[in-house]
């Protein structure tokens, strides 16, 4: 039935889209849009989800595809360029031809993808991440918290999986002194767009446990610095500078250090180097204890030589009295018949007897004269 | 080990006792008794540090 009004079929509406966006966008051009899905299906061709957002929310939405003649290509460049392969959450730099079909709708097809924009886009999104927790007094929140000293109750944010939590386990398990920590595994992403979310649910798991843990330890056993960009993220390093424990990050990271490491209470570069930090804490307090013994041993043993100095002492007093050893030197003893030393001539007279004591034995005499001085 | 083992507390004593057996006028009677504490505590605070059983 006709209608009265007039009307376009859908082709021919669809059609004029086409045309003036063929006549808008005739050439190829570059635009920055965010990477909101990945695909790379088994015919060899990419498709992609782009998007941008505004203030949180998706302000604009298009499908986009790498034919497979480009797209390996592309990826083994811009893996090259990044240590990274084309992941959701990423801000590229592209350049597309807009496409339009009466059947598909509007498709980009990508024929150049710039590595270095989405390297410089993370390194933008980290210095205001970085300069909006500073504004808001985060970044040493956490290093004002009270560490317990000796931190022994540990829990973990890793994947359970990951060669750095391995690597810590058994760094900590196999210290040479014997210390024993007790270690709790809180499995998280920790790469890729969801891992802010889910290491933050980890930290809330962990507040809410009924063990009261001495701190949290966060830990990758490295990447690239796309890999890592997820600890750049503001939620995460909010959620951290805000936590009651003590967080420690060993990220894996040689060259960089993200946001997540600066609002930290602690921050290492490798998994191993912070079991040795823990380790380090026991083995200086057992230094402490050896300290103790040996200050107790050094005491003691001061004691006894103060108390041997002084029967030395005595012996020699005791012994430098003894008559006899004055005796040996040559003198005599006189003893009167009671054995008495004399101590005077007078009280002798001619004839009267009495002994001379000599080192080495006594000679009995009789008095021929007394000749008392004056 | 005591159940109720207190580490801090056991360094606190210990520093006491080296203070003791430190001071001439301690009686070498006493030392001794010192001594014998003060080893006691001593393993005990090794023990602490390789045990996880007193913190879960």
């Amino acid at each position: 039935m006709d209608s009265e009004h007039e009307y376009l079929t859908l082709r021919g509406l669809l059609s004029g889209v086409r045309e003036t966006l063929e006549e808008s966008f005739p050439e190829k051009l570059w635009i920055k849009a965010e990477l909101s899905s990945v695909q790379a299906r088994a015919n060899g061709h990419c498709y992609l989800e782009l998007c941008e957002q505004q203030d949180g929310s998706i302000v604009a939405k298009a499908r986009a595809v790498i034919w497979r003649n480009r797209y390996p290509a592309l990826a083994a460049y811009f893996y090259e360029v990044t240590g990274s392969n084309l992941a959701a959450g990423m801000q590229l730099l592209l350049r597309v031809q807009a496409g339009y079909s009466e059947i598909y709708g509007l498709t980009l097809t990508v024929d150049e993808i710039e590595p270095e924009f989405t390297l410089g886009a993370a390194e933008r999104q980290r210095r205001e991440t970085l300069a909006r927790l500073e504004r808001e007094g985060l970044l040493e929140k956490q290093r004002r918290l009270a560490l317990p000293p000796l931190p022994r109750v540990l829990a973990v944010i890793s994947a359970p999986d990951a060669a750095g939590y391995g690597d810590f386990c058994r760094h900590l398990d196999e210290n040479p002194y014997g210390f024993k920590f007790a270690v709790t595994l809180f499995a998280a992403v920790m790469q890729g767009e969801s891992a802010p979310e889910s290491i933050v649910d980890a930290l809330e798991r962990i507040e809410s446990s009924t063990v009261h843990y001495d701190a949290v330890l966060i830990m990758r056993g490295g990447g690239s610095s796309l890999d890592l960009a997820c600890f750049d993220d503001y939620g995460l390093a909010f959620t951290i500078a805000n936590y009651t424990l003590p967080v420690f990050t060993a990220i894996g990271h040689d060259r960089d250090t993200h946001v997540a490491d600066l609002v930290a209470f602690h921050a290492v570069k490798t998994p191993t180097a912070l079991a040795a930090l823990f380790i380090d804490a026991f083995a200086a307090e057992d230094e402490r204890l050896e300290q103790y013994a040996t200050r107790l041993k050094l005491a003691f043993t001061n004691k006894i030589s103060a108390l041997l100095s002084r029967l030395d002492v005595l012996e020699s007093r005791i012994a430098a009295a003894d008559p006899r050893n004055i005796l040996k030197r040559g003198y005599v003893l006189p003893l009167d018949g009671n054995g008495r030393t004399l101590k005077s001539v007078k009280a002798l007279r001619e004839g009267d007897s009495l002994t001379l004591m000599f080192a080495d034995g006594t000679l009995r005499c009789r008095i021929e004269a007394v000749e008392p001085k004056n | 080990m005591d159940e109720k083992f207190n580490y801090t507390e056991a360094l606190k004593r210990l520093e006491i006792i080296a203070q003791k057996v430190e001071d001439p006028a301690t009686g070498i009677d006493e030392t001794d008794k010192y001594l014998a504490e003060s080893g006691k505590l001593i393993s005990e605070c090794r023990e602490y540090l390789r045990s996880v059983k007193d913190t879960l």
